[in-house]
């Protein structure tokens, strides 16, 4: 049989770190294919060997059957592959139409381009304004950019890097369901995720790799969740120091009746209170409106909300990072504030650890730093937080995803402050790291901090929640009993009989 | 006053070509993310091509050999910063320091230690038929050196080349953001290292133009600080080529301003006026960029976000 795209015991070595061992892959024409596995298993480093952006030390690439030497993105453009960053390739400050056309030769007309994409979004669904620059869109739109440019070079076979995880529940089966269209068409996608129930739903055929090596491949419908469990964590499954926590958060995608929130709290203290709080942002758009609510010591409040409903400057505001418009705000002294860019907004990457540790409050104080100190209290952080590195010395960029967001958690949380505010700590890290992050929160929840969560898995804010509340369009509700449906329906902005944030009588406490 | 007029904007626009083509370069070497602090060596080095390159009698050898000298100057910079990644403001540092040095050297080296002031042919001012038969704009704008005419025509061709290519357009998101640049396709190295050539070029013609159709001879140090000017016209044009042009112009106009003062016979000492262009550089970089928007890979040496 000819594969639309075969890797073929491909190797990659990175100083002394083996990305890739004589790893493969076989995607057959118009299938979905999941690839699975864990950060630093290697999906995202054989992807960009099958994508020409990096040169393989040992194995094959082979397109249709015939061996490619792609010796670099263009190559594989021209030959028919597409793929989307999880991190998206775009250019901010150009527009739509513009990104589409980027790569591309000759003259460059606005009319032509704008006309392409105009045409494109009808034959394909993916409908966008090719005028709006990429940085005034949200993410979903900004996703269909990326796709829209892969097409717009004609891409047979579409490699999507976890797609969804950017995504809020609505707009991820859209996704999804497009992607089921576009494999009818005969065409190729290689899905690259975390989540299983996602790819048991979507994918044809699964493969699964561990430590650079191919572990598992096969038929979806040969497999199921345990099969890929037992595959993606392989021997050492009971060997990890988070093992005991690993199986119990592995259940949000297992076993959807473990995911509701526990049941009435012991009420602790209010720590936080806004009163009638509106934010009006730069640009005059309302991101918060007349929003009442309380946040309690050892409670974990989920706040569940579709992309650009006012979660953003919520969240800001509980951290202190932002001052409303109007109302009231109590915050407490210590907040922890653990943001959604880690790159961005929480890590210094060229700088040590012990460095990133010293960091915190770092604005506050004054004269000589008490660097013995902080090279203690940042070994026992990294000890206790499971943080995989060779020491406090360890530059932060040299850090794998999942342990850059164990140390900020760590960093945060181990001033033991009164108020954890998470803003998708989980995105981006695989099942052990997602594990480890969940249940420190759970931890600084049960020490006494009161924790808010915002997570755009909906599936996360009900594992964790003690009580959910709903964002829609800058306004706050409370869901009293947050099913699944219920909560998505209500972050849709649905009517399902729950009581207004906004009643002034009616502030919104456990319940 | 109109007796006054005439000859400031004409000396505004004379003075302005060298910076002009200058800061036009650098717009184009920084959209693509390199910021050439190295500019004014770039211009000196224009400056001593041109002398020799005149030796021949020949103005044009004389304009090719300062742009052959700009493009070598940044030769040497672009492979220091594009292909080796270094710093790109210790390297620019190092190549203006280096390249004033250099010429002052080559200089007596070629044209002895006598002091004595080497000529060279000079391009005269080319009347255009018609349009520089208008009132007041006509002369200023079309009754200057053939180089002036050729800054017009750069103008309109980087701007088509920055906004009508596709060329143009990954030059633009290689500034922006290489990530995005490499991932569909294309080759960030080789298209900065285009870029800062092409710069190297443009600022060469500007040393030679501030030879050949302004002072008539090279005297050491004689860019007086213009490639630092330049790179604070492209932050004031935004990055835009009408928007240098008309900065450039600015600054050209400050320069003029000594012989408008001078022949007005004002008593404030001429020292004034020869400070101005170095003080509005100042207060450009201070207060007149705040809301510009740099290309946001500018200055960065990976072209990989770790």
């Amino acid at each position: 049989m000819t594969f639309a795209l075969e890797l073929r015991d491909v190797s990659k070595r990175f100083g002394s770190v083996e990305a890739l061992a004589r790893a493969s892959l076989r995607v057959r024409p118009g299938t979905v294919h999941a690839l699975l596995g864990e950060n630093g298993a290697g999906k995202t480093t054989l992807m960009r060997i099958a994508y020409g952006a990096m040169r393989p030390d040992a194995g094959t690439v082979f397109l249709d059957g015939i061996a490619a030497n792609l010796r670099s993105s263009a190559d594989a453009i021209a030959r028919g592959l597409g793929m989307v960053h999880q991190h998206f390739a775009l250019v901010p400050a150009m527009t739509v139409a513009e990104n589409v056309a980027l790569g591309m030769r000759g003259r460059y007309d606005a009319g032509a381009a704008a006309a392409r994409v105009r045409a494109l979004g009808q034959a394909t669904g993916l409908v966008l304004d090719p005028g709006a620059r990429v940085e005034t869109l949200p993410v979903g739109a900004q996703q269909r950019v990326e796709i829209v440019k892969a097409l717009a070079r004609d891409a047979r076979v579409l490699i999507l890097d976890e797609p969804t995880s950017v995504l809020p529940p609505g707009e991820a089966e859209e996704l999804l369901r497009w992607v089921r269209r576009f494999r009818d068409q005969g065409r190729c996608v290689v899905l690259i995720t975390h989540k299983l129930r996602e790819a048991l739903g979507i994918a044809d055929d699964v493969t699964v790799l561990r430590r650079g090596a191919t572990i598992l491949t096969g038929p979806a419908d040969t497999l199921d969740e345990p099969a890929l469990v037992a595959a993606l964590l392989g021997g050492d499954e009971r060997e990890g120091p988070t093992s005991s926590e690993s199986s119990a958060t592995l259940p949000p995608a297992i076993s959807p009746a473990a995911i509701l929130p526990r049941g009435p709290l012991p009420a602790g203290n209010p720590v936080a209170t806004l009163r009638h709080v509106s934010i009006t942002d730069a640009r005059g758009r309302r991101a918060l409106h007349d929003a009442s609510l309380d946040v309690h010591q050892g409670e974990i409040v989920g706040l569940a909300a579709v992309e650009g409903s006012g979660q953003h400057e919520l969240l800001r505001l509980l951290a202190g990072r932002l001052t409303p418009t109007a109302g009231d705000v109590t915050l407490p002294e210590s907040i922890a504030f653990i943001p959604e860019d880690r790159h961005r907004d929480a890590l210094v990457l060229g700088m040590t650890l012990l460095e990133n540790v010293a960091l915190r409050g770092l604005g506050a104080r004054r004269g000589r730093m008490p660097w013995g100190e902080l090279r203690d209290s940042t070994e026992s952080l990294l000890a206790r937080f499971h943080v995989r590195a060779t020491g406090p010395g360890a530059l932060a960029r040299e850090l794998s995803g999942g342990n850059q967001q164990k140390l900020v958690l760590g960093r945060e949380l181990s001033s033991h402050p009164a108020m954890v505010v998470a803003e998708n700590p989980t995105r981006g890290l695989d099942i052990r790291a997602i594990a480890s992050v969940q249940a420190q929160l759970r931890a600084a929840r049960d020490a006494g901090s009161a924790v808010v969560l915002h997570s755009s898995d909906l599936d996360e804010v009900l594992a964790l929640a003690d009580r959910v509340l709903v964002l829609h369009d800058g306004r706050v509700q409370v869901v009293d009993t947050p099913t699944r449906e219920r909560v998505g329906r209500a972050m849709l902005g649905a009517t399902i009989g729950i009581s207004s944030g906004a009643a002034p009588a009616d502030v919104p406490t456990a319940g | 006053m109109t007796d006054y007029l005439t000859p400031f904007l004409e000396a505004t626009v004379r003075t302005a070509t060298p910076l002009a083509l200058a800061s036009l370069g650098e717009s184009i070497s920084e959209r693509a993310g390199v910021i050439n602090v190295g500019l004014e060596g770039v211009i000196i080095s224009g400056c001593l091509g041109a002398v020799v390159g005149a030796r021949s009698g020949s103005v044009l050898a004389g304009m090719a050999a300062g742009a052959v000298a700009g493009m070598a100057a940044a030769l040497i910079f672009a492979v220091f910063v594009v292909w080796l990644r270094a710093d790109q403001i210790i390297t620019g540092t190092a190549l203006t320091i280096g390249a004033l040095g250099l010429t002052a050297t080559l200089y007596r080296a070629l044209f002895g230690t006598s002091g004595v002031a080497l000529s060279t042919p000079t391009m005269g001012p080319l009347a255009i038929p018609v349009l520089s038969t208008i009132p007041v704009l006509g002369p200023a704008l079309f009754r200057q050196p053939p180089v002036t005419y050729f800054l017009y025509l750069m103008v309109g061709v980087v701007w088509w080349f920055l906004y009508r290519t596709h060329a143009g357009l990954a030059l633009r998101a290689v500034g922006e953001n290489p990530e995005a640049a490499q991932a569909a396709g294309i080759d960030a190295v080789r298209t900065q290292g285009a870029a800062v050539l092409a710069a190297g070029a443009l600022g060469g013609l500007a040393g030679a133009s501030l030879v050949l159709a302004q002072v008539g001879t090279f005297t050491e140090r004689m860019s007086a600080g213009r490639g630092f000017i330049a790179i604070a016209i492209v932050a004031l044009g935004r990055w835009r080529p009408l928007g240098v042009a008309l900065a450039a112009l600015l600054f050209g106009a400050a320069s003029a301003l000594q012989f408008l003062f001078q022949s007005t016979g004002t008593q404030l000492p001429y020292q004034l006026f020869l400070a101005l262009p170095y003080v509005l550089t100042l207060i450009v970089l201070a207060g007149g960029t705040a809301h510009a928007r740099a290309p946001a890979a500018l200055g960065r040496r990976d072209l990989e976000s770790s």
